[in-house]
């Protein structure tokens, strides 16, 4: 997800697997990667079936404390952002691989302060 | 009178021979002779493999689900998608990474590579190939290096004709409790219904258990680590998962139930590479809300998003 000002800059961005992590030859801490090699699960991020999954972010606006006739002020330095949220299927795990990644679910929308 | 003795015992040898040649292994269960493979012998070509399982026939009158099979990827199930052959790349990333590296294994390279060394794969990807010689496993991987490496079409266009195709759902592998309900037999489609089948080579139907449960794509689709094997792999998790999830959850929906009938794709049954199935699969939910938090004396101007997420699929989504 990316939120993104007016003027174009990208003031947060962040991403997270949802996947289950197969382990190695079934030992130890490392994830398999080949079906050959996977074994186990030695994590599980993936979506669980009938449950709902919940991610929170605060993104804060850009802003600056400046001093005004002797006071310390809080300047807002933007109002608006535009939240970018997207959700992809990456079969093969590469961000690279636009023939098989696959957009699940996309929203746009954006926020305004007073 | 020697002679004809000699001739006896030698003709007697060749019988037994030949027995032995042709009879397959059977297990102990009744009925098992009576299968395709039992009544073919295994298959000693990659050729024989794709003519004991063929189910070409089965167009001329279930046109439309052929074509709609043909869409799916069961149609090139060690091939995989058709831009990329991305499951057979597997394979040979499976001899090359696997099979040549582990020490104990006995795989120098394609020519060594049996039966019970591509199960890891085919297991699921082409269970027929159990019904075959352990030449036909090095022909397949041969064909798969060749294609990989040289671009070899014919190769390609043999890869894919070995698949999991009308047969294997419908015969090899539509009854799982084999004594319980008896072995799948030669001539017989097994599907929702008894009676007869118009069809000189499956003159028969009859009604599998399993046709309509999940338990029957669960044979493939995977319950986490195949430790039957000598070298476990794992491929795919879903049956696990719907299992020991979605059922424990509440979920009572069967795999065909969403994959073939509510997403009205039939027999090109999908996953996320279709629009229908992506749709079905989850509940996407956004919400932002701008506002400033009062810290002390100073305003924190701030956007809160929550993504919620619900997973409405029969088993995590990823699996793996």
């Amino acid at each position: 997800m990316t939120a993104t000002l007016d003027n174009g800059k990208k003031i947060f961005k962040d991403s997270k697997v949802f996947m289950p992590v197969p382990g190695r030859m079934g030992r130890g801490d490392k994830m398999g990667r080949g079906p050959y090699e996977k074994s186990g699960i030695i994590r599980d991020s993936a979506l669980p079936p009938m449950r709902t999954i919940t991610e929170k972010y605060d993104i804060p606006f850009p802003f600056e404390d400046v001093k005004e006739r002797g006071k310390r002020v809080r300047k807002i330095l933007a109002r608006e952002m535009t939240i970018n949220v997207e959700l992809w299927y990456m079969p093969y795990g590469s961000r690279n691989d636009d023939d098989n990644n696959t957009l699940f679910r996309k929203f746009t929308k954006k926020v305004t302060i007073e | 009178m020697r002679g004809f003795t000699t001739m006896f015992f030698s003709l007697l040898l060749v019988g037994i021979l030949t027995l032995a040649f042709f009879t397959p292994v059977l297990n102990a269960g009744i009925g098992e002779s009576g299968t395709i493979a039992a009544d073919a012998g295994k298959a000693k070509t990659v050729k024989e493999l794709i003519e004991m399982y063929d189910s070409d026939s089965c167009a001329e009158c279930h046109k439309e689900i052929y074509d709609q099979w043909k869409k799916s990827l069961h149609a090139r199930s060690i091939f995989g998608p058709e831009e990329s052959g991305r499951t057979a790349a597997t394979f040979r990333t499976t001899l090359l990474n696997g099979l040549k590296k582990w020490k104990f294994s006995g795989v120098a390279g394609p020519e060594d590579v049996k039966v019970e060394h591509l199960r890891i794969c085919t297991k699921c990807h082409l269970p027929q190939l159990e019904d075959a010689t352990d030449e036909v496993a090095s022909e397949i991987m041969n064909m798969i290096v060749n294609w990989a490496e040289e671009g070899d079409e014919k190769a390609e266009e043999t890869i894919q004709a070995l698949n999991i195709n009308c047969l294997i759902c419908h015969n090899r592998n539509a009854i799982t409790h084999k004594w319980t309900d008896g072995y799948p037999q030669k001539g017989v489609v097994y599907g929702t219904k008894d009676g007869d089948h118009f069809s000189e080579s499956m003159p028969e139907m009859r009604r599998s258990p399993i046709m309509q449960e999940s338990i029957l794509c669960g044979q493939c689709h995977g319950l986490g680590p195949n430790l039957e094997l000598d070298n476990p792999t794992q491929c795919a998790t879903l049956y696990g998962y719907y299992l020991w999830s979605y059922q424990a959850e509440g979920g009572r929906e069967t795999c065909q139930e969403c994959h073939m009938k509510k997403s009205k794709l039939g027999h090109n049954i999908q996953s996320y590479r279709s629009s229908a199935m992506r749709e079905a699969a989850l509940d996407f939910k956004v919400e932002v809300t701008g506002f400033q938090w009062r810290d002390g004396s100073k305003m924190v101007p701030l956007t809160e998003v929550v993504v919620e997420m619900t997973n409405k699929a029969g088993h995590a989504i990823p699996d793996g």
